[in-house]
């Protein structure tokens, strides 16, 4: 491949992310309003909110990390975009794998925690408690999962585990082979994506939507981005792992819709579990079925 | 409406920039974050307001936790002084373009309280306040009809008054001071702000700002203590 073909790919690949991303924010919206019997926002909705935010007049900045903190976690999704391949492009994806985009997927995180921490806001802090005790929750199941689903393909790479799904076909994806992982997955991804009932660190009514408390302007906008990237990478990985990647866009899209519509639609039945309670539960069920699902792929 | 006649922003002759000025306007009037103060009994219209009979976030309008999230303070009620405060300090650490929506009469001229000591009459001598919206309590529609009329105000570029808190600040602190006592202050730096964001006006500092600079205290982080230190200490 040449370097202006990748160079290409490169830029589109986050580009394509942020705008299917901001379609599944708008999703996330609609099935709320659909749900309580609402009409709902227009079409363009989370684009005229994030456009309004970056032109804000006066932009609170609380120092230097604030601002470093919202660009490493924008930038870290910008690096996973490239790093999951799509129907058509690869990007980088052939040199990274499941194991770095493990790695990667706690930066966000991270870069949202060095910049909360300069708010000194305590509504924030405790958010960030919240969000790092559910990262440490849902990671024990995630990484089992993406344990059981290296060995089942007995591959890393995401381009060969693509591969190899859309050779064999429906039968050799990895929800039919392994089911007992594709469940366990979607449990680990109610809770990744901070749905309720596991919505802890977010929490409105309780503690002001705690990392976010002190966002206003481009922050908030940047944490919009950050999270319609996060929806989109979460559908794409599981797709890629599970639902044998994308043949085409049509197919592609079709299917990470519905992943990441699964989620959303169970968030809006529930209330919020106490901190306690779930690390208590992911820690259980998710854990066991990916257990099982562990033994299956490695018989 | 207005005690005050809006000051209108003025077009920039470079068509592109027209046009980015504009886009920008649109993009505010179809976004607005609420911060509802709910200060009075009109804070019982918002909830049908806003689910499923009437459904604010078909115009874009959703609700917001905390003031720096929030574009629109709407003040539903009478405020007391003691309230008015807490609404002054939200108000100043929202981020501008920043609107102010007074729900109900009692927030236009005091209404039913007129008589009370306990009550600040006129929230527009405290904050510049975009939309009245008058009534007893005015029902959801008048809501609604509200914001309307702001969103049209903000997209033909009207809806500026809050530049007016910063141009005029020491009007508006003077009435604070009024009220309050020569003690007054709050945690946002004002004055600094409008010279940074070149707000900076004739009224922005005067007799009144003197009298705030003579006696304000820096801000100072507050200490966290447990309980159990602060009765060893004492
Ligand atoms: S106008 Fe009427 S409903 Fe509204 S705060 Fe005053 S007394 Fe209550």
């Amino acid at each position: 491949m040449s370097t202006t073909h990748l160079l290409i790919e490169l830029v589109l690949m986050p580009l394509v992310a942020f705008v299917v991303g901001l379609a599944m924010l708008l999703m996330l919206r609609k099935i709320g309003a659909r749900l309580q019997r609402r009409v709902g926002p227009p079409l363009l909705q989370p684009l005229f909110d994030v456009i309004k935010l970056y032109s804000k007049r006066t932009q609170v900045s609380h120092g230097l990390l604030h601002e470093a903190g919202i660009v490493v976690a924008v930038g870290a999704y910008v690096a996973i975009e490239t790093l999951v391949p799509v129907p058509g492009m690869n990007g980088i994806a052939e040199k990274g794998g499941l194991i770095l985009l493990s790695y990667l997927m706690m930066v966000p995180s991270l870069g949202l925690a060095l910049g909360v921490g300069q708010c000194a806001n305590p509504n924030g802090s405790i958010g960030l408690s919240r969000a790092m005790t559910a990262m440490l929750a849902y990671d024990i199941p995630f990484m089992l999962v993406v344990f059981g689903v290296a060995w089942q393909f007995q591959t890393t790479n995401l381009v060969e585990l693509v591969a190899v799904q859309q050779a064999g076909g429906i039968a050799t994806w990895g929800i039919v082979e392994n089911p007992l992982l594709a469940i366990a997955g979607l449990f680990g991804l109610q809770a990744m994506l901070g749905k309720q009932p596991f919505e802890i660190y977010v929490a409105p009514a309780e503690i002001a939507t705690g990392p976010m408390v002190e966002m206003g302007g481009k922050f908030l906008g940047g944490l919009f981005v950050m999270q319609s990237f996060q929806f989109y990478t979460a559908g794409v990985l599981y797709t890629t792992m599970f639902l044998g990647g994308g043949e085409n866009w049509f197919t592609f899209l079709i299917k990470i819709f519905v992943v990441v519509a699964i989620p959303l639609s169970v968030a809006f039945m529930f209330p919020r579990y106490r901190t306690e309670d779930m690390v208590r539960l992911v820690w259980k069920w998710p854990v066991i079925l990916a257990l099982l699902g562990l033994v299956v792929a490695v018989q | 409406m207005n005690d005050f006649p809006l000051p209108v922003r003025a077009e920039r002759s470079n068509p592109l920039a027209r046009v980015f000025d504009e886009l920008i306007d649109f993009c505010r009037a179809r976004s607005m974050f609420m911060l509802h103060y709910c200060t009075g009994c009109g804070a019982i219209e918002l909830p049908p307001a806003m689910t499923s009979r009437f459904d604010m976030e078909r115009l874009g309008i959703q609700p917001m936790v905390t003031p720096r999230q929030a574009d629109i303070l709407l003040i539903t009620g009478y405020v007391s002084i003691k309230t008015l405060k807490r609404v002054i300090l939200t108000y100043e650490q929202m981020g501008s373009p920043k609107y102010v929506i007074g729900i109900c009469s009692c927030t236009v001229n005091g209404g039913m309280y007129w008589q009370s000591y306990a009550t600040a009459k006129k929230l527009n001598e405290y904050l510049p306040v975009d939309v009245y919206i008058a009534g007893c309590m005015p029902r959801p529609e008048a809501v609604i009809e509200g914001l309307r009329k702001l969103m049209g105000e903000i997209k033909a570029g009207r809806a500026n008054s809050w530049e007016r808190y910063f141009r005029e600040y020491d009007r508006y602190l003077a009435a604070q001071q009024n009220l309050f006592g020569p003690n007054w202050q709050t945690p946002t730096d004002i004055i600094g702000e409008a010279r940074d964001y070149q707000l900076y006006g004739p009224g922005t500092e005067g007799r009144h700002t003197e009298l705030l600079q003579q006696h304000q205290v820096p801000l100072q982080p507050l200490r966290m203590t447990l309980h159990s230190d602060v009765e060893k200490s004492s």
